[in-house]
């Protein structure tokens, strides 16, 4: 199977500190993929070298696109998410004083075209665009829940739903790979049981999934691979529940005595 | 003319350093480019005119008289104007800075008149006018060894202050650190009024010898003498002391030869051209460090 | 419009269209003289340069303290061009727009990279160099002399066998200047509600986020400063043809300072907060100029009263009068806002 992502020998020094050391995984196309381990492993820093915020030391992060493979280390920010990979943030980014609607809209930056002369004149080609803007913002809100709620303002909103929401606007970007960073933190069971259902249903639609959570549950329940980092290393992968008894992991979470316990 | 240029250039430069260093210090306790800098400057020199015309006292009483009211402005200025203000955007404080820097300059005008005074001459000592050294075509009088000697003092208790005394390590404990400060039992906001008063206290001495030496003082020579130093402060990196004295000379001197072989028309203009340069090149200025961004929480 | 459509509109539409219509008319109530007039054009003028600037500290953050650079910039390049070569004031201001975006193209692509502080004093620098160039290039601007002699605008029908009709006193030029108030305002809602004006909110409320939807600030940052610059053209090139008269000395710092207090004081990025912003302190200028020296005191003293009312603002009411949400928000919040920590200086990755 022809890898979405691939992370090849991947380094990430801050200063002295190794953060990241000799990564290396693959994601396939579809798959919904769990990144986990201890606070501290790496695991949103190697999120922001794939989505292009820090530059790797050394290493390859290759994208499949389209036909093509393109090493897309290095690479800014917003030309990252123009290849087609959006990312959501541990603390949560919203557009706090936006709507909810123009957050999702904002999200739909990098697939339309129209500046200034489109805004001012209003040609056909702009009032077209901005009705597809709409529509499509309507329908991600939809999506994941939230319909009917596109004149609330950002900031007011419950946190589990602002978590939606930012999914929301991550998804009107039209990745091919969405990076979900913590999406279930704070979260009750049952939100987390909706969110398990969201990320199938974003599967489903044909976008690859990964994802850093610490809530097991969510982790065991709807992902199909993990990857385990400690200490910026790569350390097990596999399926769930092959992970879950590895003894390194355990011992990586809880340290040598349950390792010995297990 | 080259050793006339140099000497004029040393003599501005060593003005611009005082100024500039006010500026760093306060740019490093508050991360705020204090725009009314330059009109505690202007101060200085109408307190000190303001005390040999209207008090009658000699000068050598008026002018650290002077520069201690120009402390006591600082200090003012902080608690009054920018201290309410600590915890809001930059852009609120730039704001005020400006409001009060043009506050300040029309005060001025209100109290002292808008046109130019001539610096009484007869209180400065009589032996500044003589020439104390003669040579190559160049005479120095005992008032540019006075700016001299004098900016150097400053200069140098300036750099023990901060590098010895127990205020000195405070100051640069906050510039790097606040919240860090405060928890070693730091009273950040007495440091910081202590910043301000220093910064004012050698801002107002330059305005007293630039005064005095050039003759000339008015209420809006602190708005261009300010951005000079600012400049200069840039140069040097800011939030350092040593830049900024450095990049006084430095500003100093290539104005002097700027304004003497190239153009005299665009002598400011030279200030403001190195300005923009250096930020856009070295934003580091020559001895800064490029802040690294702090590290995002995400 | 039929009475029920009438019913419809907003109270605050019903407003707008009540000041439209007292605008339309004041010309020609009882007590309004040409010095009246006089000070209308000129509010109107600020206005136009209020709306140009308050896109990019309104819209988009940034502080910008060298927009008279382009005021002047336009004034000049205008007057100049209509000096030497007659050009008609219809070619003109389109010739000033593209001007003022080109120079906002050139000093913003280098600049705008640069965190706040740095930015806000390169335009500074920027503004007193073009005050230097001004007052120095004799040649090419008669320096501190002044340009005089500026044609009047003129609608110029000659060529299809019709009159030429030039502009006369105030009257025509406070129509004109309310046209080009309407087009301006136009313009602002027309970005406000596009892409275009969602990419600037966007930027100005979180950077990361922005980018992590594909936005490039710089180019987006870049393309405000030039329509800012842009519209500070337009407005120096309607300064050179209704006064007929440039000077250097017309182009210094206090009025990018007084036009960012409009801003403030109406409130930043709401469009009808800046233009009652311009109404208030262009009126408080003129009133302050007749009623100091009745106080024995020299009229420019009313530009202390500039700087206490923008201090006490910040102090007080940093959003404004009419402060929109967002920048409400960002005031409140301030450097304490947990995710922006920003260099203090220094360029930007």
């Amino acid at each position: 199977m022809i890898p979405t992502l691939e992370i090849k020998a991947l380094y990430k020094n801050f200063g002295g500190l190794e953060a990241l050391k000799d990564i290396s995984f693959n994601i396939g196309r579809g798959e919904i993929i769990g990144l986990i381990g201890p606070n501290g492993a790496g695991k949103t820093t190697l999120f922001n070298c794939v989505a292009g915020i820090e530059k790797p030391t050394a290493g390859q992060i290759i994208l499949t696109h389209g036909d093509r493979t393109l090493s897309i280390g290095g690479k800014k920010p917003e030309a990252v998410t123009g290849l087609g990979i959006a990312r959501t943030f541990q603390n949560i980014r919203l557009f706090d004083n936006l709507t909810v609607i123009d957050n999702v809209k904002i999200g739909r930056h990098c697939r339309t075209r129209s500046v200034f002369f489109g805004a001012v004149i209003r040609s056909k080609f702009q009032q077209a665009e901005e009705k597809a803007i709409s529509e499509s913002a309507y329908q991600f809100l939809e999506f994941v829940g939230l319909k009917g709620r596109g004149q609330e303002i950002a900031r007011s909103m419950a946190y589990g739903d602002q978590r939606r929401l930012e999914i929301a606007r991550a998804l009107a970007t039209e990745p091919q790979l969405l990076m979900l960073d913590e999406p279930a933190a704070g979260m009750n069971p049952q939100e987390s049981r909706d969110l398990m259902d969201l990320i199938r249903r974003i599967r489903d639609n044909g976008i690859t999934v990964l994802l850093i959570e610490h809530d097991m549950k969510v982790v065991m329940g709807v992902c199909e691979r993990v990857v385990v980092i400690n200490h910026g290393e790569w350390l097990a992968e596999g399926l769930p529940q092959d992970v879950q008894n590895n003894p390194k992991v355990i011992e990586a979470y809880l340290g040598t005595g349950a390792a010995n316990a297990a | 003319m080259f050793l006339q240029q140099l000497v004029n250039g040393l003599t501005i430069g060593g003005i611009y350093a005082m100024i500039a260093v006010g500026y760093t210090m306060i740019y490093g306790v508050v991360q705020l480019i204090n725009f009314a800098h330059g009109e505690i400057y202007m101060l200085g020199a109408f307190f000190a005119f303001t005390f040999i015309t209207v008090l009658g006292l000699p000068f050598y009483a008026a002018f650290p008289l002077a520069m201690v009211c120009c402390a006591v402005c600082g200090v003012l200025l902080d608690i009054f104007a920018y201290r309410p203000l600590r915890q809001s955007p930059r852009l609120a404080a730039l704001i005020t800075a400006i409001g009060m820097s043009i506050f300040l300059q029309n005060l001025a005008m209100i109290i002292w008149g808008s046109r130019a005074k001539p610096f009484p001459q007869e209180a400065l000592p009589a032996y500044f006018e003589k020439t104390a050294v003669s040579f190559g075509g160049v005479n120095l009088s005992w008032f540019h060894f006075f700016i001299f000697v004098l900016t150097i003092v400053m200069m140098a208790g300036l750099h023990l202050t901060i590098k010895k005394t127990r205020w000195g390590k405070a100051m640069r404990a906050v510039a790097q650190n606040k919240t860090m400060a405060a928890l070693t039992g730091i009273n950040v906001n007495r440091v910081i009024s202590y910043t301000f008063a220093l910064a004012g206290a050698l801002g107002g001495a330059a305005g007293i010898m630039v005064a005095a030496f050039y003759n000339s003082l008015y209420p809006t020579m602190g708005y261009i003498a300010g951005l000079k130093a600012f400049a200069a402060a840039v140069l040097g990196g800011i939030g350092s002391v040593p830049g900024a004295m450095l990049g006084g000379v430095v500003l100093g001197v290539a104005e002097a030869f700027g304004a003497g072989y190239l153009s005299s028309l665009y002598r400011d203009g030279i200030s403001y051209a190195v300005m923009i340069i250096v930020i856009i090149l070295i934003p580091a200025g020559l001895f800064g460090r490029v802040l690294k961004e702090t590290k995002k929480s995400m | 419009m039929g009475k029920l459509e009438l019913q419809k509109l907003t109270r605050g539409a019903k407003i707008r269209i009540g000041l439209l219509i007292f605008a339309l008319i004041l010309p020609f109530l009882p007590f309004v003289t040409d010095y009246l007039l006089h000070i209308a054009i000129l509010v109107l003028l600020y206005m136009i340069l209020a709306l140009g600037l308050n896109i990019v500290p309104g819209f988009n953050g940034l502080l910008d303290l060298g927009y008279v650079g382009f005021y002047g910039i336009g004034a000049y390049t205008s007057g100049l061009l209509t000096y030497h070569f007659g050009l008609s004031y219809w070619v003109i201001i389109p010739l000033a727009f593209m001007n003022g975006a080109i120079w906002g193209i050139l000093l913003g692509a280098p600049t705008l990279r640069l965190t706040g502080d740095y930015f806000a004093i390169v335009t500074f620098g920027f503004s007193e160099l073009v005050v230097l160039f001004l007052t120095n290039e004799i040649w090419l601007t008669r320096g501190p002399l002044g340009l005089p002699g500026i044609d009047v605008v003129s609608i110029d029908l000659t060529l299809f066998g019709g009159p030429k009709w030039e502009f006369i006193g105030e009257l025509p030029y406070y129509y004109l200047a309310i046209v080009m108030v309407l087009i301006t305002v136009f313009v602002m809602y027309r970005i406000q509600d596009s892409r275009l004006g969602r990419a600037w909110f966007a930027i100005r409320d979180d950077e990361v986020a922005a980018v992590s939807c594909g936005i490039n600030l710089l180019a987006y940052k870049v393309i405000a400063f030039a329509i800012s610059a842009a519209f500070g053209a337009v407005g120096g090139s309607f300064f050179a043809r209704w006064m007929t008269f440039l000077s250097p000395d017309m182009f210094k710092f206090w009025e990018s300072f007084l036009i960012l207090c409009m801003i403030v004081l109406g409130g930043m990025g709401n469009i009808w907060g800046v233009m009652i912003g311009a109404v208030i302190l262009v009126s408080l200028s003129e009133v302050l100029r007749e009623l100091l020296p009745l106080l024995g005191l020299p009229a420019d003293v009313r530009f202390l009263a500039f700087g206490l009312i923008m201090v006490l603002m910040m102090r007080f009411r940093p959003a404004g009068m009419l402060p929109i949400a967002a920048v409400a928000a960002q005031m409140r919040a301030g450097r304490t806002k947990r995710r922006k920590s920003k260099p203090a200086m220094g360029i930007k990755k």
